[in-house]
Parts: C-alpha cells; sequence; structure tokens
C-alpha cells in the first residue's frame, strides 16, 4: 500500500512539473488576456471597413467566448463571385506518409511531408450556388481533394494562408516509417509545389470536408454579400483572420476578431482543441480500467469517443491516445504480476511475435481495402465474443475440470477475504 | 508450453500462440488499434487459458507494439503533451482499479466483461456505431 501511495505522489508531482514547464497554467491564459485587451483598445479598426480594389468587408463583433456565430458583411463588384477565408493565427502540426502509387512511375515514394506551420483553424466560405459541387465531392468520401474542390469552385486563387506555412519533406521507407523514422530531409519545394502539397496537409489534418468548406456566402445582384461563420465550440483561442475576396488581386485586408477561453478549459498547442480537461480525465479513467480488466489497452474504445465528443483532430488522438494506453498496461502489467495473474514466459514469446506482425501490417494496408475487411474481422469479433460467452454457461464449466477448480479457489479466497475482514 | 495457475496445469500450443499473435499484429495495425481485443479471445479461446491468466498475460503481449506504434506517432508529430499530461494520470490510476476489480469478482464475470468489450469493437467495425 506504501509503495501504491509513493507512485502516485511521484506520478502527481511529475506532472504538476511539466504543466509549469509547459507553462499551461501561466503563460498561456496572460497571452490570451493581451490579445484581448488589443483587441478592445482598438474595435474600431477592426470593425472599419477595409478596401482595397473594390471590395469591402466588415464584421460583427471583435470577440467571442469559446466559439460563437461571426457574420461578414461587405460589398464586391456586381457580378463577382465572393469567397471568404478564415483562419486562426494559433499553428499546429500536419504530417502525412505519402505512400500512394505515382500515377506516372508507378513506384511508391515513400515521402514524408511536415509542416508546424498549419493553421489551427481553416475554413473557406464559397458562394452558395456551389454548395453542389461540394455535395458531390463530399460523395467521394475519404477520397475527396482539396484542389479538387478549389477548382471546381474558383477558389484555388484566394486559397492562400495554409500554403504559406513551410513544408518540410523527407525520403523515407516504408519499414523504417513503422518505427517513425522520418529518413533524409530533402531539398525545399518552391512556392508552387508548397502549396499544391499544402493542399493536402489541409486534408490530413482537418480530414472532413465540411471542416474546410461550406456554401455559405449570399450574394447579392448588385454585389453585396452576406455570410455567416459558426466557430464551434472548443477550437483555439486567440487571433482569427477574416479575408474576403472576389479573386486573386480584389480582397480586402485582414479583419480580425478574438476567441476567448477560460480555465478549466484549456488549449491543447497540437491539437489546436480547447476542452474543460476534467471531462477527457474522468472519460480516460473509465474507459482505461475497462480496457486493462479485459486484457487490453482501451484505446479501441478511447479513439472513437474522444473523437466524436471533442472537435480533435484524429491523428492526434490517435498518436496521443497510444502512449497513454501505454502507461495503462504498463501500470495493469505491473499491478497483475502483483497477484500472479500473468505469466511472462507466454506474454514475452507472443509479445515478440506480434512485433513482427506489426512491421508487415502497414505493407499489407497498401495491398488491401480497409472497408471489406472491416466487415470481415466484425464479424469473427461477434464470433469470438459468443464462443468466450458460451465458456461462461453452466454446460461448458460442467465439462472443464480446471476452471471448476480454479471457480472453487476463487470462492474460497473470496470466503477468507471476506472473514478476514470481519475479523 | 506449460502454464501453472493456481495448481491448476494448462499446456499451451506456443505454436498456435506465436502465429496467432503474428497475426493479431498484422490485423490490429491494418485498423490502427492495439490488438487487445483480438488477444484476449486467442488467450481464452484459442489456448483454453483461465480468464484471470488472460488479461495480464495478453496486456504484456500487446505492450511491446503500443511502444513501437507510441514511438512511431511521437516521430511522426501526432503527440499532444498537455492532452497526454490530461489522460496519463487517470490511465496510470486505471492500471491499479481494474486489478483489484478482477480480483474481486468471479473470472466469469471478467470475462463477461471482455465479451462486452469484444462486441463493442465489432459494432464499430460493422459501422453500427
Amino acid at each position: 500500500m506504501k509503495r501504491y501511495w509513493l507512485s502516485l505522489v511521484i506520478a502527481l508531482s511529475a506532472t504538476v512539473f511539466m504543466l509549469y514547464q509547459d507553462g499551461a497554467f501561466a503563460a498561456k491564459p496572460k497571452e490570451v488576456n493581451a490579445q484581448n485587451i488589443a483587441a478592445e483598445s482598438k474595435p474600431a479598426e477592426s470593425k472599419a471597413e477595409e478596401s482595397t480594389d473594390g471590395i469591402t468587408a466588415q464584421l460583427d463583433k471583435t470577440s467571442l467566448n469559446n466559439g460563437g456565430k461571426i457574420v461578414i458583411t461587405g460589398k464586391a463588384p456586381a457580378g463577382k463571385p465572393v469567397y471568404i477565408e478564415v483562419w486562426a493565427d494559433q499553428k499546429v502540426r500536419s504530417s502525412r506518409f505519402d505512400a500512394d502509387v505515382d500515377p506516372e512511375t508507378g513506384q511508391r515514394p515513400y515521402i514524408f511531408y511536415l509542416t508546424e506551420e498549419m493553421p489551427a483553424y481553416y475554413k473557406l466560405a464559397v458562394p452558395k450556388d456551389f454548395k453542389e459541387v461540394l455535395e458531390a465531392e463530399k460523395k467521394e468520401g475519404r477520397k475527396w481533394s482539396v484542389s479538387k474542390v478549389l477548382r471546381n469552385t474558383g477558389a484555388a486563387a484566394v486559397y492562400s494562408a495554409p500554403a504559406k506555412g513551410k513544408i518540410d519533406r523527407y525520403q523515407t521507407s516504408l519499414i523504417a516509417s513503422v518505427i517513425g523514422s522520418r529518413g533524409e530531409m530533402l531539398p525545399k519545394m518552391d512556392a508552387g509545389e508548397n502549396k499544391r502539397r499544402s493542399m493536402q496537409l489541409v486534408k490530413a489534418r482537418f480530414r472532413d470536408l465540411p471542416k474546410v468548406f461550406s456554401a455559405d456566402v449570399d450574394i447579392s445582384p448588385d454585389g453585396s454579400f452576406k455570410a455567416e461563420i459558426n466557430i464551434r465550440e472548443g477550437l483555439a483561442p486567440g487571433q482569427y483572420n477574416v479575408v474576403a475576396a472576389a479573386d486573386k488581386d480584389i480582397k480586402t485586408k485582414p479583419l480580425a476578431f478574438t476567441n476567448n477561453i477560460s480555465f478549466p478549459t484549456m488549449y491543447l498547442s497540437n491539437a489546436g482543441t480547447s476542452l474543460n480537461i476534467f471531462w477527457p480525465a474522468l472519460l480516460t479513467m473509465a474507459v482505461t480500467t475497462f480496457g486493462v480488466l479485459m486484457g487490453a489497452g482501451g484505446g479501441f474504445i478511447l479513439n472513437p469517443l474522444l473523437l466524436s465528443i471533442w472537435p480533435l483532430p484524429h491523428t492526434v488522438v490517435a498518436g496521443t491516445v497510444m502512449p497513454t494506453v501505454l502507461f495503462s498496461q504498463g501500470s495493469g502489467i505491473y499491478n497483475y504480476s502483483r497477484i500472479k495473474f500473468i505469466s511472462w514466459k507466454l506474454g514475452a514469446t507472443i509479445g515478440l511475435a506480434m512485433v513482427a506482425g506489426g512491421f508487415i501490417g502497414p505493407k499489407l494496408t497498401e495491398l488491401v481495402s480497409l472497408d471489406q475487411y472491416k466487415f470481415v474481422f466484425g464479424w469473427i469479433l461477434i464470433v469470438l465474443a459468443a464462443l468466450m460467452a458460451w465458456q461462461t454457461t453452466p454446460g461448458y464449466l460442467a465439462k472443464n475440470k480446471k476452471e471448476q477448480a480454479i471457480l472453487k479457489e476463487f470462492q474460497k479466497r473470496a470466503k477468507e477475504a471476506a472473514e478476514a475482514k470481519k475479523a | 508450453m506449460t502454464v501453472t495457475f493456481w495448481g491448476q496445469e494448462f499446456k499451451v500450443n506456443i505454436f498456435i500462440g506465436c502465429i496467432g499473435g503474428f497475426l493479431i499484429a498484422i490485423v490490429s495495425s491494418m485498423f490502427g488499434f492495439g490488438g487487445g481485443p483480438f488477444m484476449t479471445p486467442l488467450l481464452a479461446v484459442g489456448l483454453g487459458l483461465p480468464m484471470y491468466l488472460v488479461v495480464g498475460s495478453s496486456l504484456l503481449a500487446i505492450f511491446f507494439n503500443t511502444v513501437v506504434g507510441s514511438m512511431r506517432h511521437y516521430q511522426f508529430g501526432n503527440f499532444d503533451g498537455t492532452f497526454f499530461l490530461i489522460m496519463f494520470i487517470p490511465a496510470i490510476l486505471a492500471g491499479f482499479v481494474a486489478p483489484q476489480i478482477a480480483k474481486r469478482i468471479s473470472p466469469l464475470w471478467v470475462k463477461r466483461v471482455a465479451v462486452v468489450g469484444l462486441l463493442i469493437l465489432a459494432s464499430q467495425l460493422l459501422g453500427l456505431i
């Protein structure tokens, strides 16, 4: 029991120290406040009509409290389409491992693209007339493409904020990528290539089409326009920029508004998401307890739950839940070993066989379509679940003497424990 | 391989265990989860081990792949420090709480909990939830 408390104290103090180092309590709220003050002190400037070359626009407010609705109104030359680009100043990481067959060479490039400068929020609102274009592309499912939407809606010239971020690329190999080796850095890309790759990284980061594009700009025949942009709860704090554009040259200067959050809502700097920290902690506690109880980590339940509750990017959820589950497994192994519910040689032998399989899986992923296999393995799991449920029925137990002996032993021990408690 | 638990001897075909582990690792790395939900039935149904021993040994077996997977995610920039700090203490606590629960409830109930877990994952894969 003493050791239990000792490890708890160590874990807690390590966390407080790391939070302190990270500046999560101190620095970040201050930063937000500073931006607040800046925004409040010159509201006239950001509300004023900004104009260059015949397009004007204004925002209905200058700050939001953890999300809300921003209305953009303005006037453009009559007959021109109007696009509205909104992005956050906060930057996040986005990466993509390109293992798709190159249609020209027939080879898989195995190039890893990484940027640290993706806006934490990015939205491009297109004229309402393009609603059908977006709907059609949404039907492509996972295969939708940012560049195709830009082309089909005429927004390619307007797309700019993510294209400015620097993208690094590395030549790696499939096997090296399994343990996360990035390989060798390749020379810098030119601006055009950088822009093209940034579109893929936008998709890798935001994943779903409606998160990036919406057909929200309502344009009247005289050229005046109006758009409502809904900033969801749980997005990045700080300054957001809005630009309305008719084409590459006819656009407004950036208009700004701020999004404020306050403790216990905290900003996760890589996830680009703000959330009330108590709920994910409670959820993790419940799910990983369930996971460790069934002999797994619990990641397979935690991942989809986190994604469905908060606007978190799937890559960051997968990449953070995995090391979290590592700790639930590690502490589970330690505690199961203390009550001798573990066979070291069996677990370690099968574990090593699994490591070998883990290197081959990614190669197979390239060759098969996952959707068909999901169906197959879904049913395999149902059969396995049925078999395990059958193992708990009296009919099975009557035939299995060893299980009976273990059940008897359990009852004996439970009785002893109950008596020890009474005494 | 012979495994002993609470005075009972279990003969384990380690060959089946390793082939099974190998395949599970392939499947689970394809779908992006740890492999635990397949490992538990492999040990319980495939190798016929008692449930108490299954939960501990299954965790150990999938632990190595979790290490490799975590390294990969970290290198590829998918790791969020603050988010991890929010979740890792509850995760460690869960590793203390779950074995205490397992010890107090009958192995039959531990197995039923695992059945629920398998059905949750099955319905995810089949697109039911």
